[in-house]
């Protein structure tokens, strides 16, 4: 519900961006600072329980906060096609109470420890997390275990998280973004749950206690689960907690694997928003995962492409030609599985002029690599993005989950940055010419049909709803 | 464990070291849970205040400038103009053309941002804790001022223009209800208008009055800035004194006068939204002036009706009644309860099917208020409220990568002329009693302080028909 109503703190930020023209001549030139000061990585210590359960833990920082998260390896990617969102009622479920807890029992418990309990799923990966004082990070340990190991699952309130369910996807259909990305995944993974991005009010109204109770005996286990533990605590203590409320934990089986074979070709799709004062674009293809060797290439050709303030398309379509406010690209990835795409929302009378420029970005890379400066400039900044990943509770939780989902090497952390600064001008061209080929791409707009459709003729032949 | 030097790029390595089933009895030290932010505060000659806090945690730096003037203060035919200026910010001074800013940022491995609030403007970056010189200087050319064309304010005006589209005109609850209850519940001009602005008046803007608001407002004077992160502070006070010390003071900054008559009445205004499928409900009372013992109590009560799953409004509108999924509260829709001064609003919010009226939600949520106002907190739900705001208050410190702790530094520098009072915060807190939280809510929960807006469905989505869900 949250995500789809407001986010205030994103709301009159500045988003500065991007340099357009060539640099002016300064009549001052910026102090170049001092000398590069030492980073070190958190130390972290492993250990695995009878049952298979990974932990990870990982003291960071000065400010006395726990944040313990439990990452199982199951979301929608473990529904069938009339099951879309059985795994988020789930979720919702579970955190209604446990054998020995109430719902309010666990609010108030988390509450008293100056956190919350927070239950996520997502595509494959899945958590239940808090982050409290660090006075009570045991507490929280046993918090956790117990509404993962003994939900009640009441009955009583499997109506009242349905009738939510079902306002957050009419609200989420309502918004430009949801629909257009709905979209996009449906066309790029027929057939599989990546390309379920919402359910049907019919479905939602549809699950029983039943199906969420089996959803839950299949997919949760120690097997297929790791938990991280990182900020202040006291690791023989911590250690104790987690050995003490989760050995009880049923193993269950390994992860699911369902590599989907996303479609790749040109197609353009219009979903009409009749008066809409911007067109909403997403316009992407598949491409390689984390896991291949040249991702981290096409990282650095993406934060220059389009992924960072200062890359060529923000630079072109915000600073330069003000269509937009926002405009970003990313690769998204999954196990096994990622895309490109670019996000815009603009102005609907330049939605085609839009398009053309973007196009025009990726050709220039595509037909002339960059200059050193330019893409030195890159390097710096993702080397510096690393160090903030690497520089927080969660950011930390957030890298290691990543290696292990993508089953990246031990020394990919440590070797991260000289990969970043190995990538040559000649590689990031390479990359756009094999990676991020215009003709492949699938093109989504959310916009209004009459002012946008003959703007996009030029794409393709736009199919129409 | 290998130390090494990232920040420099070429042939960096770091270990992250994972030692394998460490022995589970080692001994260990005691938890120790005390926490307190260092603080160093003083003023420059030109009247910058300057609040240094370090911390070495992680070898980075976040550099902060707050200028005293927010969404409040814009000039009358100019609604939304103190956010447009926000974005002229990053289109070029003296030495750094058009975006050379953000390069610059970028370049030295950095993120950055500016934003606008209710009672400041605020630039700051994130950055390699090395680079904390360059980033003293960069601020510190802004601050002398801007170097943009016609063709910059153009550009950024198509800039706002589409975040406006994007934020408010394209989006279901656009506005909801952080643009629309100021509008509706305040009766002074400046906390009463549309602050993201007219887009008539966005388009009216000219280079003059880009020079003018600048003039106004942006002085060393009526300005902190605020530095936190692994850095000398005698480095950086001969670096401030070096590249800020110089900025001529401006003009003294007129006066405004920003203040709300006290509330008689109770409000109630209804909004159709075209794009929203199912209704919603917000209401929001003026809160106690800012510093007074009542808003440290106001404090509490907002934890106690409102702030997560044990609160009592959630506890009774989604638990109990399931009218929602949430109930959103807040001090300040734009900040925190810290990061503001002037009239305020705590404003709930949420969002609700059309089986169920407005008037319903609002009678049970009345009891709730009701209870507070009648019924003195018992020790368990008091002590618990302080737990959550003590941890909240870490929380907030902690936000990107420390650029919270440089937030609530340079608000308490810039409206409190007194930075360290983030230390004592928490004794703010303890200080208050069951009975000044009984007090406050009688006079600031009553039903004539309160304003009330509901969304209803528009045309487009089929009206109420539309809004069925089941329970």
């Amino acid at each position: 519900m949250r995500a789809t109503t407001r986010s205030l703190a994103a709301l009159l930020g500045g988003l500065a961006v991007v340099a357009s023209a060539g640099m002016a001549i300064a009549q001052e030139t910026p102090p170049a600072g001092g000398e590069p000061k030492d980073f070190n990585l958190a130390e972290a210590t492993e250990f695995e329980l009878p049952n298979g359960l990974g932990v990870t833990m990982v003291p960071y920082g000065k400010v006395p906060k726990t944040t313990v998260q439990l990452v199982i390896r199951t979301g929608n990617i473990d529904e069938s096609a009339d099951e879309v969102w059985l795994a988020d009622l789930m979720g919702d479920l579970m955190k209604e109470g446990t054998t020995t807890r109430s719902a309010e029992d666990i609010a108030r418990e988390a509450a008293s420890m100056g956190g919350s309990l927070n239950i996520g799923l997502g595509l494959d990966r899945s958590s239940v997390s808090g982050t409290v004082l660090a006075e009570f990070g045991t507490d929280l340990v046993a918090l956790i275990a117990d509404v993962t190991l003994n939900p009640a699952f009441p009955e009583s309130e499997l109506d009242r998280l349905r009738a939510d369910r079902i306002r957050q996807v009419s609200i989420a259909r309502t918004r430009a973004q949801s629909v257009t990305q709905e979209r996009f995944r449906a066309v790029m993974y027929p057939d599989h749950p990546y390309g379920r991005l919402y359910p049907t009010e019919e479905q939602l109204q549809g699950y029983t206690l039943e199906q969420v109770r089996g959803f839950y005996e299949a997919n949760f286990g120690a097997a297929r689960s790791h938990l991280y533990v990182t900020g202040m605590f006291d690791e023989a203590a911590i250690r104790e907690a987690i050995e003490a409320a989760f050995s009880g934990w049923k193993e269950g089986p390994p992860p699911t694997v369902d590599i989907p074979e996303p479609v790749t070709g040109r197609a353009v799709h219009i979903l009409d928003r009749p008066g809409a004062p911007q067109s909403t674009i997403q316009v992407g293809l598949p491409t390689v995962d984390p896991s291949h060797e040249d991702f981290v290439a096409l990282t650095v050709t993406d934060a220059l492409l389009g992924g960072s303030f200062a890359s060529r398309i923000t630079a072109n379509i915000r600073e330069d030609k003000g269509y937009t406010y926002s405009p970003f690209s990313q690769v998204s990835s999954r196990y096994r599985d990622a895309y490109w795409v670019e996000m815009a929302d603009v102005t609907t009378a330049v939605t085609g002029a839009s398009l053309d420029e973007i196009f025009y970005e990726i050709d220039r890379l595509a037909n002339e690599p960059p200059s050193e400066e330019e893409l030195r400039g890159i390097q710096n900044y993702l080397a510096g993005i690393f160090v903030l990943q690497n520089s927080s509770r969660g950011g930390i939780v957030g890298q290691l989950a990543y290696m292990r989902l993508h089953g990246l090497p031990d020394d990919y952390l440590e070797t991260y940055v000289d990969r970043i600064y190995a990538v040559t001008p000649e590689e990031v061209q390479r990359m756009v010419q094999e990676y991020i080929r215009p003709d492949d791409m699938l093109l989504v707009v959310t916009g209004d049909r009459a002012q946008v459709e003959e703007q996009l003729v030029e794409f393709g032949t736009p199919i129409v709803d | 464990m290998r130390r090494t030097s990232l920040w420099a790029g070429a042939a960096a390595t770091v270990a992250m070291a994972l030692t394998a089933c460490q022995p589970a009895d080692q001994p260990t030290a005691e938890l120790d849970t005390s926490f307190s932010v260092p603080v160093e505060y003083y003023t420059l000659d030109n009247g910058l205040r300057v609040v240094l806090s370090p911390d070495n945690t992680a070898p980075i730096v976040t550099v902060a400038v707050y200028y005293n003037v927010g969404l409040r203060l814009e000039p009358r035919d100019r609604t939304g103009f103190a956010h447009l200026f926000e974005h002229m910010m990053f289109q070029g001074s003296e030495n750094l053309g058009k975006m050379e800013f953000v390069r610059l940022v970028q370049e030295v491995g950095g993120v950055l941002n500016g934003s606008t609030r209710m009672d400041f403007t605020n630039y700051f970056e994130i950055v390699p804790a090395h680079k904390l010189e360059t980033m003293l200087w960069a601020e510190a050319d802004r601050m002398k001022g801007l170097a943009i064309t016609q063709e910059n304010l153009t550009n950024q005006q198509g800039v706002v223009s589409n975040e406006v589209k994007v934020n408010v005109l394209n989006q279901p609850y656009g506005g909801f209800p952080w643009l629309d209850m100021p509008q509706l519940a305040n009766t002074n001009w400046y906390n009463a208008h549309n602050f993201y602005g007219e887009l008539s008046d966005l388009e009216a803007a000219t280079l003059e009055d880009v020079q003018d608001f600048f003039d106004t407002f942006y002085a060393p004077n009526n300005a902190a800035l605020a530095v936190v992160g692994d850095f000398d502070p005698a480095e950086a006070r001969a670096w401030i004194e070096q590249y800020f010390g110089p900025i001529a003071a401006g003009p003294e900054v007129p006066e405004f006068d920003i203040s709300e008559p006290r509330q008689e009445e109770e409000k109630r205004s209804s909004k159709v939204d075209d794009l929203a499928p199912r209704p919603a409900l917000a209401f929001a009372y003026h809160t106690p002036e800012r510093n007074s013992p009542e808003y440290w109590a106001f404090g509490l009560i907002d934890q106690i009706l409102v702030q997560g799953e044990d609160s009592r409004l959630f506890q009774r509108l989604v638990q109990e009644d399931g009218f929602t999924a949430g109930v959103s509260g807040s001090m300040n829709d734009l900040g925190n309860m810290y990061n503001y001064e002037g009239p305020m609003l705590w404003t709930v919010s949420l969002y609700h099917d059309a089986d169920v009226s407005a008037d319903d939600i609002l009678a049970a949520a009345d009891e709730v208020v009701e209870r507070i106002r009648t019924e003195p907190v018992d020790e368990e739900t008091l002590a618990r409220a302080r737990i959550k705001l003590k941890s909240g208050l870490l929380n907030s410190m902690e936000g990107l990568f420390g650029f919270g702790r440089a937030d609530l530094l340079a608000s308490f520098a810039l409206f409190d002329d007194d930075p360290s009072r983030i230390n004592r915060i928490e004794e703010e807190f303890a200080a208050v009693t069951p009975e000044l939280i009984l007090q406050t809510a009688q006079e600031y929960l009553r039903p004539t302080n309160r304003t009330i807006l509901t969304v209803e469905p528009g045309a487009a989505q089929g009206g109420a028909a539309a809004g069925a869900g089941s329970r």
